[in-house]
């Protein structure tokens, strides 16, 4: 596996060891094995099936991984090894914890309709976390400043425009102060000219040093902004490595055909 | 005022204002309690024909029985079959409230049904991978939302708890319908006395009807 | 509560034992049952179409039906009908007018039904878009060709469900006939129990008696809106 050398000192958030992932007879991962280091921002592409969606969904265990093991800041996910060596599934409980250090952001934004902008930003922090009002709340109006929504903060999600609606979905990801944030395709489902300002709250996110794996196909922004990029092919890793690497001069005759498909 | 009680029926009413008042409590009463009991029953049902397995079918059961019946049957059934083979309800109020509850608690456990199975699966995804609960995703997420979009259907039982409410004084409970039907015998003047009621009854539903109508509209709007 | 369930179950042979009174009283349900959607939905054709007209005068006229009788418990309205129209008509004519019970039960009960109908048959009918009829005019359509081919035929597909429905509540609905002394199955079964004092069986096995009627009602009504609904989306 291909990493660069000065991660090595940084702790591993998110490591992922040769993940297995079937739908009945579908094989959609085959052996994922990734560290993501505190500080990365990481990028997943490849073409679509490749896997990449549900490699982030098995990270935040929306769905449960056929074999193989994710741990979050060294703490598994989804199963627990008894002092016997013996391995078992981990109860809800402990899974929600280890979920509350995973932010993740979804294509279709995902904010519940019937809460205003704030009160979607507020609600796990208050009700999960169970941190005191006034300080959620005076985080939660920060966050929102941080995305330049201050003004709808009282907005139902059916007012908002989708460029609005994922920064907000990005707020309330941030709100339970994760260890690292997932983006799924975060601008797919977003008109062109509102892409932008979604694409800008992530850019300063990666410049404060948040940990970050985005499934993205914005390959400007891959380039720009990421660390390493991770290219995935029929569910294994293809490609792995810093942008420049990936992106201009991929090595495999597979993924030079990718990206030209891509950027042509 | 004074040519409503120059007429035979308008003093019948008027002499009889403490029943007919007596009688709106009473009918007050059986909708309130008839439509809450209704709602508890019908979440409770809903909820275990999708989540808990082994009640399956029980539960289908009582929700098609409750609604396949007529409100007259169930009347009947809990008034003279339940207290003999149950000991409850005690009196015919509860009978009433409890008729009333069952028939409208299956049409009720259909709509938190559909209200909840049309909820995008990706505000409960959310809600998961911020670490809640599946209680905290049920009370937080869906059925505010299941409530909302289906606020008028909600509504709509609530209207058909209150005009079904005038049945129960067939097994002898005294609601308004009772007394309007009793004074309309005792100084045979039905023209007059169950007019009114009648009146007053769709003034009632009505106005309620309307305002639902406009506050589930206001609800709605939120969402598109 | 074992042994009671035991004599609860010997006692359905009630039902058979009083047949000559139980038959007939379910016969009576269905008679009204097929009286009132036959007139309930001529009110209700007649009612919507008035409801539609651009005169709102008219319109005034049909939304004052469908208001008082959608509103109305259809028990008051029957108990109206029983007592109010002869009285009038026999004070008017100073002579003693009646009328049979089942006519007052199916007059009440199809006013009130034949308003649900009216709002059904409007909203299926509102349910096409106005661009649709615009580009059947357009075409050179006329009205009633436009109302065969292109509202009708959608609009029955959105008010199937509804219809079939309101038709299981007036199925329902029927058994209040017993309570203005039309001989129906429940009339029956109080007549019945007070004679034997049997309310336990008698009681229980009507309720699963309906129960068995609606819920057979139901699936076919489903059955039958099911392809209709399916060709939509």
């Amino acid at each position: 596996m291909v990493t660069s050398t000065n991660t090595s000192d940084r702790n591993v958030v998110v490591k992922v060891v040769d993940l297995h992932k079937t739908f009945g007879t579908l094989e959609v991962l085959r052996g994922i094995s990734l560290d993501v280091h505190e500080g990365d921002v990481l990028t997943l592409l490849g073409a679509s099936g490749s896997g990449k969606t549900t490699l982030l969904r098995c990270i935040n265990h929306l769905e449960q991984p056929t074999s193989g093991e994710t741990f979050i800041d060294g703490r598994p996910l989804g199963f627990q090894i008894h002092a016997s060596g013996r391995r078992t599934n981990a109860s809800q409980t402990s899974i929600n914890a280890l979920r509350m250090e995973i932010g993740m952001v979804f294509q279709q934004f995902n904010l519940w309709p019937h809460m205003t902008a704030f009160e979607n930003i507020i609600e796990a922090p208050l009700r999960v976390k169970k941190l005191p009002r006034s300080e959620v709340e005076s985080f939660a109006t920060e966050l929102l400043k941080r995305v330049e929504l201050l003004d709808k903060k009282d907005e139902y999600p059916a007012r908002l425009s989708g460029g609005q609606q994922q920064r907000v979905a990005i707020a309330r990801a941030l709100a339970m102060q994760p260890r690292v944030m997932l983006f799924d395709e975060p601008t797919s489902s977003l008109d062109p000219e509102l892409i932008g300002e979604v694409l800008g709250v992530m850019r300063s996110l990666a410049k404060e040093g948040t940990t970050m794996i985005v499934v993205t196909h914005e390959i400007g922004f891959a380039r720009e902004v990421s660390d390493r990029v991770v290219l995935l092919h029929n569910g294994m890793i293809e490609e792995d490595g810093p942008p420049e690497e990936v992106i201009d001069n991929p090595k495999s005759s597979r993924s030079k055909q990718f990206f030209s498909s891509i950027l042509h | 005022m004074t040519s409503f009680l120059e007429t035979a029926w308008g003093r019948a009413m008027w002499n009889a204002r403490d029943h007919l008042l007596d009688g709106l409590t009473i009918t007050l009463q059986v909708t309130a309690l008839g439509f809450i009991g209704a709602v508890l029953i019908g979440l409770a049902l809903c909820l275990i024909t999708m989540y808990i397995k082994p009640l399956y079918w029980p539960a289908r059961f009582l929700v098609n029985f409750f609604r396949a019946t007529p409100i007259i049957c169930q009347l009947m059934w809990v008034n003279y079959v339940w207290p003999p083979l149950f000991g409850w309800p005690t009196s015919l109020f509860q009978a009433g409230c409890v008729a009333l509850a069952l028939q409208s608690a299956g049409y009720l456990a259909e709509t938190f049904r559909a209200g909840i199975e049309g909820i995008n699966r990706g505000h409960i995804e959310a809600g998961r991978s911020l670490g809640m609960p599946a209680h905290l995703v049920m009370r937080r997420i869906i059925l505010p939302q299941a409530f909302h979009m289906m606020a008028p259907a909600i509504m709509n039982q609530f209207m058909v708890v209150i005009r079904s409410s005038t049945l129960v004084s067939i097994i002898g409970v005294a609601d308004l319908m009772h007394w309007g039907h009793h004074l309309s015998a005792e100084w045979f003047e039905p023209i007059g006395i169950m007019s009114t009621i009648a009146v007053f009854y769709i003034v009632v539903i009505g106005t309620l009807s309307s305002l639902f109508k406009w506050y589930s509209e206001r609800l709605r709007n939120r969402y598109v | 509560m074992i042994e009671q369930l035991a004599s609860i179950v010997s006692g359905f042979s009630l039902f058979w034992e009083y047949k000559a009174v139980m038959l007939p009283g379910l016969w009576y349900n269905f008679l009204v049952f097929f009286l009132v959607v036959v007139f309930g939905v001529i009110l209700g054709l007649i009612f919507s179409t008035i409801r539609l007209n651009t005169n709102i005068a008219i319109r005034a006229i049909a939304a004052f039906y469908i208001g008082l009788f959608r509103n109305a418990p259809e028990y008051i309205t029957l108990v109206w009908f029983l007592y109010v129209p002869a009285l009038v008509l026999s004070k008017l004519l100073e002579s003693n007018v009646t009328f049979e019970p089942l006519v007052v039960a199916v007059m009440a009960l199809s006013l009130s039904a034949g308003a649900f109908y009216a709002e059904i048959f409007r909203a299926g009918i509102l349910s096409v878009p106005k661009g649709q009829i615009e580009a059947a005019r357009a075409t050179g359509m006329s009205r009633t060709l436009t109302l065969r081919r292109i509202i009708l035929p959608q609009a029955m597909r959105q008010m199937l469900p509804e219809f079939f429905n309101e038709c299981v509540s007036v199925f329902k609905g029927t058994t209040l006939v017993s309570l203005v002394m039309v001989p129906d199955l429940v009339y029956g079964v109080n007549l019945v129990s007070s004679y034997t004092g049997q309310a336990l069986p008698l009681y229980t096995g009507i309720a699963l008696i309906y129960f068995f009627i609606v819920f057979t009602m139901t699936s076919i009504a489903e059955k039958l809106s099911n392809p209709w609904r399916d060709k939509t989306r």
